[in-house]
């Protein structure tokens, strides 16, 4: 039901404020998937407001995926319910999936299809007409630079162009929502900023809730972000802020003459370095305190080391003190 | 509820009429071999079987045979690589329809494929033989046709929805189809097998549709046993294939 267009219709259990809940196109409320004894997301809670690009980041298995696929109604939560644009993605699955857009992290376009055939029978799956989808997808193939190829089969196109191909299928139905699961992965720097600059114009149109692993992505992108691992929230809030948060995470940057690898497996076994990352010729670590800046240099010495700085933290400084270092399969 | 399946029907159809061509060799080709080496080869030695010459006695199955396993390929590889490499099944579930909507789209596409081709085959035999049969006795025989097609693709909708791997659909079809076809009577009367086994063969859905058929093609009329029998399959498939197809998606 959606509550925003019918006055009287008491919320669910859980909402603090009716009047800003109609700003809200994303609400999920404690919503847990749990495949055996593993909790793929765990109690996860959040509100994203309307217009605005949402950053979901995780490192792989943090359950961003599973929260993705729960959103767009193809899975169902173990517990918990979510809305999108009011509608309940449990008992309204039909009318969410009219509200938003999906591109998925793996490409699914129909390669017997032509792109063109691909946005027209996507916009025929969604109720739409063929004078109503014509102009709809002309626009889409001329924004997304594929308008001459628009009579050949996807196989034969870049990834990039696919990607684009993918997003402009997703907006051919005009959704509220446009979830994008890792939208850029395995693009070159150039498709992943035609990607991004796609979606920084979609903003004014509607609400874009994007997964990715990539900092800078999130960095350039969202408005707000928040940082998952196994399932649930750790952090929350603007780059900005989240930066800010974390400006205490002692982040030194140590260059050293020679021996890079050996001393990077010394700092890797000292106790209070928190997070470890190669940066060309010099080591960049987090320390768990001010205190351990003297430790820290009596461990390497004087002999190969050339200079040491303080830094200014990163959103990856951020993601990587959060989610920790090890590898992730 | 079938209005969600008719743009998949559709999408299924023109990828079909842009390859028509070579598909419908492909179809044709394996049919005609059986009926040359069959009808033509065994010809001075068979005769005739139940008083028809054996050349027409095969034609009639080999028809339906074509048009259930197109109908049978074309649904099980047809969800299997929409499933599982083209992921397209997932697109089509983001869209503001439901399950059964996809699923009817494909089980109708995979009759319509079955049923085109049985019929490509029929016009070839036709032309190039000297089979003929009775204008009026079509209709009954389309009859089984259509629900046979419709059967196999039920049959094949489960297979590709239900296996993950693709040589599993090659093994079901060694294994379960082809002994159905080939035991139903396509190419030796069911009086061949022992008067005590003869009840239970004769309930065998592949039975219904093969004599069925040709007792419709060449004699005329539909036998009332054998259409119940495949119109109480075609339900069980169809709601079996629907099920299965929701509960996969439902995991």
């Amino acid at each position: 039901m959606r509550r925003d267009s019918l006055p009287g219709t008491v919320l669910p259990p859980g909402s603090t404020d009716g009047g800003s809940m109609t700003d809200m196109s994303v609400d999920i409320r404690s919503v847990s998937k749990w495949y055996g004894s593993l909790a793929a997301v765990d109690r996860f809670s959040l509100e994203a407001r309307q217009g605005s690009i949402f950053g979901l980041l995780g490192p792989n298995g943090a359950g961003k995926t599973t929260l993705i696929r729960i959103l767009t109604t193809l899975i169902r939560p173990t517990t918990g319910e979510a809305f999108i644009e009011g509608c309940s993605v449990l008992s309204e699955a039909k009318k969410v999936r009219a509200l938003i857009g999906v591109v998925p992290q793996e490409n699914n376009l129909d390669r017997y299809l032509t792109a063109r055939e691909n946005l027209e029978l996507h916009a025929r799956m969604h109720g739409m007409r063929s004078a109503d989808y014509r102009r709809q997808v002309d626009a889409l193939l001329e924004l997304t630079g594929l308008a001459n190829r628009q009579h050949e089969f996807p196989d034969t196109f870049s990834g990039g162009m696919q990607r684009r191909l993918v997003v402009a299928r997703a907006l051919v139905h005009r959704p509220r929502v446009l979830f994008l699961d890792e939208p850029t992965t395995g693009l070159d720097p150039q498709s992943r900023r035609a990607v991004w600059d796609y979606v920084r114009d979609l903003q004014r149109e509607m609400t874009i809730f994007l997964t990715t692993h990539y900092m800078d992505e999130a960095d350039a992108l969202c408005d707000r972000i928040v940082i998952m691992d196994k399932g649930r929230i750790l952090e929350d809030g603007s780059a900005g802020e989240l930066k800010e948060r974390f400006a205490h995470a002692h982040g030194y940057e140590l260059q050293f003459r020679t021996g890079l690898d050996r001393y990077a497996e010394l700092l890797g076994r000292l106790p209070f370095v928190t997070s470890l990352v190669r940066n060309g010729e010099a080591l960049r670590v987090t320390l768990r305190g001010e205190e351990f800046l003297k430790p820290l240099l009596d461990a390497v010495g004087t002999d190969d080391l050339k200079g040491v700085c303080l830094r200014e933290p990163s959103l990856e400084d951020v993601f990587i003190e959060l989610t920790g270092r090890e590898v992730r399969e | 509820m079938v209005k969600g399946a008719f743009p998949i029907f559709r999408r299924d159809m023109r990828v079909m009429r842009r390859s028509i061509f070579s598909e419908l060799l492909a179809v044709v080709a394996y049919p005609l071999t059986l009926y040359f080496a069959f009808g033509i080869g065994m010809k001075g030695y068979i005769g005739t079987v139940e008083g028809v010459p054996y050349p027409v006695f095969i034609a009639p199955g080999l028809i339906s045979m074509t048009a259930i396993n197109a109908a049978f390929d074309e649904s099980a590889w047809s969800m299997w690589f929409h499933r599982r490499v083209q992921r397209t099944i997932e697109e089509y579930r983001t869209a503001p329809i439901t399950v059964y909507d996809i699923v009817i789209g494909k089980i109708f596409s995979g009759f319509m494929q079955g049923a085109i081709k049985g019929l490509a085959v029929a016009a070839v035999i036709l032309l190039i033989t000297s089979f003929r049969v009775e204008a009026a006795n079509l209709a009954s025989y389309l009859f089984f046709i259509v629900l046979g097609s419709m059967i196999f693709s039920c049959i094949g909708t489960i297979c590709g929805t239900m296996v993950d791997k693709p040589e599993n659909i090659g093994r079901i079809q060694a294994v379960v189809i082809v002994p159905l076809v080939f035991m139903s009577g396509i190419f030796f009367p069911l009086s061949s097998y022992p008067p005590a086994l003869l009840p239970f063969i004769k309930l065998v859905p592949t039975t219904a549709i093969f004599a069925g058929a040709r007792q419709s093609l060449l004699q005329g009329g539909v036998d009332g046993g054998y259409a119940a029998n495949l119109l109480v399959t075609a339900l069980v498939a169809f709601v079996a294939a629907v099920q299965t197809f929701n509960r996969k998606m439902a995991e």
